[in-house]
């Protein structure tokens, strides 16, 4: 044997895969944002990677590279948790562990080799990454802050709404929510109005939100009743929610929240407890019972009014006041809209500044959403009950794609803005006053308020239909990959243990030494020499035949056991012929140099095989 | 040299075979261990603050790939088979080969074998079944020598781990004296007495008296053709000259030089006469090699040597 001294090469693999890696990397820095601490943090970590990278001159240097990589993928992650960016972050991730996989080969591979390498290590160690993930319990975080992103762009919602200074109203159709639901039924038309923000204040032409509502929150979180009851035929919603300048976050008023960190207020918003500058995704269960918000009693702030402003409002409200109850008035209310001949336009044109809500109710009687609930609300308080203005989405489209999940979406021009008078026996009551305008339904008002599209409509219509498989699946992964939050884990682990918590311990090892024994096991397959293939395919139609009974004997040749076994099943006399034809010629024949016909004889090999096998249980039968 | 920490750390294996296993490899985390430990923790954190599951599931991730990285570092070097090969002799001050042969049922990836005293190791690929590897290292002492203790280690696949084991091949290498150039004391090998030899032995002057003729052989060289016989178309016959040939030298370590230095002149000085292919003697205080040429000569001179007292 040739004495083969130990110089083998000592120069480092190329950089070409780590480099790879820094590029899908800088793809997914795109979407960061710098003003936010962990984005710029993300950002510096990427360019420090890049520039270890091109110093390191040693294998200490390009590990740290990896380790660098890696841990860039895990921050963007934290930040860009959709479909796109995860896939991104996927591959980098894949390409990082490549990249350490080849400096520690000490060899430059080709790169599909380490790639087909790199996914064996990851899928290796992924079962046990996912016994960790599903089953250690989450904790909460160290903190309640909701810093986040700072300075990207945000639309639709105002905390002021005054539809006085509204000349007239801008179709934006950008993308605000979507929601998807367990059964992938749709909610019923009528009933989808999605409150965001409360408006209590109102200073005589103008409702604003109370001044402490982006404060820390008033209702603390109900840990208990976010636990899962299985089997229980609740169905789940799964909000995405487009960045916005709010923590209130669109919700029906009637599901209840299933993460620590969503906040119903007393009032009827839903706060998320997360950067609001960020796409944000939380689950709702719906529930049949009214939740504490709406059985809250009204405060004194409900009932105020300006006492000089809009004079010709307080007394048409003062004459309702005199009716018998609150539900009375409400109706008195929807009866003199009606009888009115209000309006519905996009472009009214703009009011007064000086009793504008007059100029609106009285004299143009033309507005959109905005006047007729912040005109209402106004008459209701004059009338003596307690109202505010809610605003939040009405309608949506119900999308079906072709992939995915089926949700609703809801763009910005489904922005919406409604009353909610204070009712004793039934809480605060929701009141759409805008319907009443030319006797308009609530079933349709949401194509109405959805007004015309904009640009090339044929060119819009393909990009949208895009947009909505896109966005079907990442519905489907938002619902299965960041629904997965404390509730389901408790949901889970209620699953598997019941009351057993004490064996979450043994559970967790169990999980991990199994999937450990896994790992090792198919790793180590890897390991052994290919072998020869002919060999095997011959011991394996040895087994088959010595399951017959025909065992082969010492020194005989192939071919008399195939005449022996033959003589003794007919029936499979021609297939083993054509497999010890097939075997003669793979083994002994001057190697094919053509692929096609090498492909030809394991082609033969295989169909003789088959037939063997079909007429083997044939034989089977027959002797039995 | 020595070799760092924690690979001087542990028992150093002997025997003229080794197979490694449990009860003789070690594996300890490297500093990148530690450092991917605390990326790690870094992302837990992260997913903890952010409540995001994509650090966390990494973060999980990385410490099973930790976990399997154990294994499969312990796994690369277990079962692996070395003995010791037959060393070539060589010369102190040079690269010497010291072989080992491995026996391994399965391709290793990345396993470095470094000698105590040979150059930094660089990790390579083991294929399965039989090899043999020389590793290069460097003595500066003659005589019969072992390389000291071999480091055999691996951080292989994810360099988080580093699993080793130190073995102390007992077989020795023969090592002669350096080479280098100096003086040499020669004295010619013919009896003291015989100062006659340089005589012109009567009937026999110059080169042109020739008593025989033999049949040419290439070393013969040209000047020994007999060009009149195969002008003569007897075909082509060397002369056979009985000519007194001076009597081969015997070479002697240098007087006035310490021992250790006379030997390597002397180690030089065999070597360079038979690369010319001389004739030429050694003579050591217990040993004198009588002259002769040719390889066997030539290292049996270079023993004596590498082996004098």
């Amino acid at each position: 044997m040739p004495l083969k001294p130990m110089h083998p090469a000592r120069g480092l693999p190329t950089r070409r895969i780590q480099w790879l890696a820094l590029a899908a990397l800088a793809l997914g820095c795109v979407g960061l944002d710098p003003g936010w601490l962990l984005g710029a943090f993300t950002l510096a970590l990427v360019l420090v990677a890049a520039l270890k990278l091109l110093e390191a001159r040693d294998r200490r240097g390009r590990r740290l590279v990896a380790l660098l990589q890696l841990v860039c993928c895990g921050l963007q992650a934290a930040q860009q948790p959709d479909l796109l960016p995860s896939l991104l972050q996927l591959l980098a991730a894949v390409l990082a562990l490549a990249g350490l996989l080849q400096l520690e080969s000490g060899q430059s591979l080709p790169l599909g080799l380490v790639l087909r390498r790199s996914l064996r290590v990851l899928g290796a160690a992924l079962p046990m990454a996912l016994v960790l993930f599903l089953l250690v319990p989450r904790v909460g975080p160290f903190g309640t802050s909701t810093a986040g992103p700072t300075g990207r762009a945000s639309t639709g919602l105002s905390d002021t709404l005054d539809p006085g200074g509204i000349a007239s109203l801008v179709d934006e159709d950008s993308p605000a929510a979507r929601v998807a639901f367990s059964d992938d039924e749709p909610p019923p038309t009528g009933g989808r109005y999605w409150r965001v923000l409360v408006h209590s204040q109102f200073d005589g032409s103008r409702w604003q939100r109370d001044e402490d509502a982006e404060q820390t929150p008033r209702f603390p979180a109900d840990v208990s009743a976010m636990a899962e009851v299985p089997g229980q035929p609740e169905r789940d919603q799964v909000w995405l929610v487009e960045p916005s300048a709010f923590s209130a976050v669109p919700w029906d008023g009637a599901a209840r929240p299933l993460s620590t960190r969503l906040h119903p207020e007393p009032e009827g918003e839903l706060r998320l407890l997360r950067p609001a500058l960020e796409r944000r995704s939380y689950r709702l269960k719906e529930l049949a019972s009214p939740l504490g918000w709406q059985r809250q009693p009204p405060r004194r702030s409900d009932l105020q009014l300006p006492p000089t402003a809009n004079p010709r409002l307080r007394e048409l409200g003062r004459r309702w006041s005199q009716l018998g109850g609150p539900e009375a008035r409400v109706l008195a209310a929807q009866a003199w809209f009606q009888s009115q001949n209000f309006r519905y336009d996009r472009n009214p044109g703009t009011l007064p500044q000086v009793n504008g809500l007059d100029a609106f109710l009285f004299e143009r009687q033309l507005g959109f959403c905005g006047h007729y609930a912040s005109s209402f609300s106004a008459l209701m308080r004059a009338a003596g009950v307690p109202s505010r203005v809610v605003s939040g989405y009405l309608g949506g489209e119900w999308v079906v794609p072709m992939g995915g999940a089926p949700y609703l979406a809801l763009r910005q021009s489904d922005a919406h803005a409604w009353s909610e008078v204070w009712l004793p026996k039934r809480g605060w009551t929701r009141v759409d006053p805008s319907v009443w305008a030319n006797g308009t339904s609530g079933e349709n008002l949401a194509d109405r308020l959805g007004g015309a599209p904009t640009g090339n409509a044929s060119t819009q219509q393909g990009w949208r239909w895009l947009q909505r498989q896109w966005w079907g699946l990442d519905m489907a992964w938002s619902r299965w990959w960041l629904g997965f939050d404390q509730s389901r884990q408790e949901a889970l682990l209620a699953w598997l243990l019941g009351s057993q918590r004490w064996a979450l311990g043994s559970l967790i090892l169990g999980g991990m030494a199994l999937g450990l024994g896994g790992a090792l096991v198919m790793l180590r397959r890897d390991r052994q020499p290919p072998g020869d293939r002919q060999a095997r395919a011959m011991a394996e139609l040895l087994n088959q035949l010595r399951r017959l009974k025909i065992e082969a004997r010492p020194g005989e040749t192939l071919e008399s056991l195939a005449e022996r076994a033959g003589a003794r099943y007919p029936a499979l006399a021609d297939p083993l012929q054509e497999l010890m034809a097939c075997h003669r010629e793979q083994r002994f024949a001057p190697p094919a140099t053509d692929r096609q016909a090498q492909r030809k004889l394991q082609q033969r090999w295989r169909l003789a095989r088959r037939r063997l096998m079909s007429r083997n249980k044939g034989a089977i039968r027959q002797k039995s | 040299m020595q070799f760092g920490w924690p690979e001087s750390w542990g028992r150093a294996q002997r025997g003229e075979q080794l197979q490694l296993g449990m009860r003789n490899l070690y594996i300890l985390p490297t500093g990148f261990g530690i450092l991917w430990l605390a990326g790690s923790a870094l992302l837990q954190a992260v997913g903890i603050q952010t409540q995001r599951n994509g650090p966390l599931l990494l973060s999980f991730l990385m410490l099973g790939l930790m976990l399997l990285a154990l294994h499969l570092t312990h796994f690369n070097l277990q079962g692996l088979v070395l003995r010791c090969g037959r060393p070539k002799p060589g010369f102190a001050d040079e690269t010497l080969l010291y072989p080992i042969r491995l026996q391994s049922s399965c391709q290793r990836q990345a396993i470095a074998l470094q000698l105590a005293q040979g150059d930094p190791a660089f990790p390579r690929r083991l294929a399965a079944g039989s090899s043999c590897v020389g590793l290069a290292w460097q003595c500066r002492h003659r005589g019969q020598q072992t390389p000291g203790a071999l480091l055999i280690r691996s951080t292989s696949p994810l360099g988080l781990f580093v699993c080793w084991t130190r073995w102390t091949p007992p077989v020795t290498q023969l090592v002669y004296p350096a080479r280098r150039d100096g003086p040499v004391a020669v004295t010619s090998s013919a009896p003291a007495d015989d100062s006659a030899a340089c005589k012109v032995t009567p009937g026999h002057n110059g080169s042109d008296d020739w008593h025989d003729l033999r049949p040419h052989r290439l070393e013969d060289g040209q000047s020994r053709v007999a060009w009149k016989v195969l002008a003569q178309g007897r075909g082509r016959h060397s002369k056979v000259f009985s000519d007194p040939v001076e009597a081969p030298p015997l070479l002697l370590p240098a007087p006035g030089i310490p021992r250790e230095r006379a030997l390597e002149h002397l180690s030089a000085e065999v070597w360079r006469r038979s690369l010319r292919g001389e004739m030429f003697g050694l003579v050591l205080p217990e040993v004198r090699i009588t002259p002769g040429h040719g390889h066997d000569h030539r290292d049996r001179c270079l023993m004596a040597l590498a082996s004098c007292p």
